[in-house]
């Protein structure tokens, strides 16, 4: 650059720290622009052995750093939440937040809300029948270990079951029941939040069903029992919508609860989450 | 790590490695890695006792360098822009401790004139001026006229209170501007 350079002296005096104030600044601000004086700190920093840092450990540690895949959209919103880092990851990595099911949930919500929209009565039980039972299917799917084989390995870790599965339930019906509520709103004629109920309670029956069998056919055997419920409603005159009103809210209410009673009780069970499937 | 001082310059230049971190070069990336780490690690030792300390900011400033090298604009020396970094991860690091926030403060404006007479001076009776201010005071001079950092910032490298940085400060280029008048007259 200028055609000074840092002598050999100086050079050594700053490495070794042992030159005053004014010779340090003298020398960082020469560093900043002078690539061959830089190229000899680096040097003389090896040849001393005076290394201040394990240069080569941390070159690996930041390569890993970037190498590491940056955190999903959800897993941030996760974290923004408050959630600590490694719960966030546990949470994010199921399956059912993979853009794949939450798309294919929010589709068949989206076609039944459309059916219902277009005011036929079948478009109507047909929304009926699929509304209250998709979020405790992608609940059901966020913790099967035939659906996350990410769960096993994490299962390995002692990190308590219950823990895991009661955020993951809570993150999906964070997604899953305003999906819910805004394609209800869409339904002429109806409360949208009269679909909460119905749907809380499946999820709380599912919950505690998977202490005996896996969530997936719990889910499965809630929902066609629902199914098939709407189906035989539906060959009978009167108002679709009578199976979500009044004393069903009620018993909707009821379900929930014991449900979820049922499975804080026998939580001890989830250990067993392996030999499902 | 290429440890051939002298010929540490050949080759591509910082501005032509950083374009290619642009494209995801890992080999450029590691070379630029190389090329800076080492006098970066020794400065920063120079502001923190703690080396893993140190070691934390350098990765950080790397990592910070690959996310985002377009944050260097073209202007001035790469050295100086990865300096800005690395001080200011460092400072991040002794605020918090523990997780990295992957921001990149805006780089310092440039020095007022005061603060160039005192870089552009090298030995005489500015050394002298500087060598007979108490150690509190030549922390802060080093810390905010010399790196550039913001009166919050040497606060937490140094672990005084704000007050105490800008005190000091006002203090310290009180005793410079004597000393220096004192030696011209």
């Amino acid at each position: 650059m200028t055609g000074w350079h840092l002598d050999d002296d100086a050079l050594r005096r700053y490495v070794g720290r042992t030159d005053s104030l004014a010779e340090g600044v003298s020398a960082e601000q020469h560093l900043l622009s002078c690539e061959p004086c830089r190229a000899r700190v680096n040097a003389a920093v090896s040849v001393i052995e005076l290394s201040v840092v394990d240069l080569a450990a941390v070159w690996n540690r930041t390569r890993d750093a970037i190498e590491v895949p940056r955190p999903s959209v959800f897993e941030r919103l996760l974290r923004a939440a408050g959630l600590p880092a490694h719960d966030a990851r546990l949470v994010a990595v199921a399956s059912a937040f993979r853009g794949v099911w939450l798309t294919g949930a929010a589709a068949i919500l989206a076609f039944a809300a459309l059916a219902a929209a277009i005011g036929h009565a079948r478009g109507m039980w047909l929304f009926l029948a699929v509304a209250p039972i998709v979020p405790c299917l992608v609940v059901a799917s966020s913790y099967d270990p035939w659906m996350d084989p990410a769960l096993e390995p994490e299962l390995v870790t002692p990190y308590p079951a219950l823990r895991l599965i009661l955020l993951r339930t809570i993150a999906v019906l964070a997604l899953a029941l305003p999906a819910v509520l805004l394609f209800g709103l869409v339904i002429p004629g109806e409360a949208p939040f009269a679909w909460l109920l119905p749907a809380v309670g499946f999820v709380a029956v599912v919950l505690a069903a998977s202490t005996w069998v896996s969530p997936l056919r719990a889910a499965i055997a809630v929902s066609s029992a629902w199914l098939a419920l709407v189906s035989l409603l539906a060959t009978r005159p009167g108002s679709p919508d009578a199976v979500i009103q009044g004393r069903a809210q009620a018993g909707f209410l009821v379900l929930a609860a014991a449900s979820f009673v049922i499975f804080l009780l026998r939580r001890r069970q989830l250990r067993q989450l392996r030999p499902w499937g | 790590m290429g440890r051939d001082s002298w010929d540490m310059h050949s080759g591509p230049s910082d501005q032509v490695l950083l374009l290619a971190v642009t494209e995801r070069d890992m080999d450029a990336f590691q070379t630029l890695y190389e090329r800076h780490a080492g006098w970066l690690a020794i400065r920063l030792a120079r502001r923190c006792n703690d080396r893993d300390l140190v070691a934390d900011a350098i990765q950080d400033t790397f990592v910070a360098v690959w996310q985002r090298p377009q944050g260097f604009r073209g202007e001035g020396d790469i050295a100086a822009w990865l300096w800005g970094i690395a001080i200011r991860r460092l400072v991040s690091r002794l605020r918090t401790r523990s997780g990295v926030a992957a921001v990149f403060e805006k780089a310092e404006a440039a020095p007022a004139a005061e603060d160039q007479v005192l870089l552009s001076v090298e030995y005489g009776d500015i050394g002298q001026a500087l060598a007979r201010l108490s150690p509190e005071m030549r922390a802060v001079i080093q810390a905010v006229v010399l790196d550039g950092l913001t009166a919050k910032e040497a606060a937490s490298l140094l672990h005084v209170p704000v007050s105490s940085v800008k005190t000091r400060l006002y203090r310290a280029k009180a005793h410079l501007r004597a000393a220096l008048a004192e030696g011209s007259s």
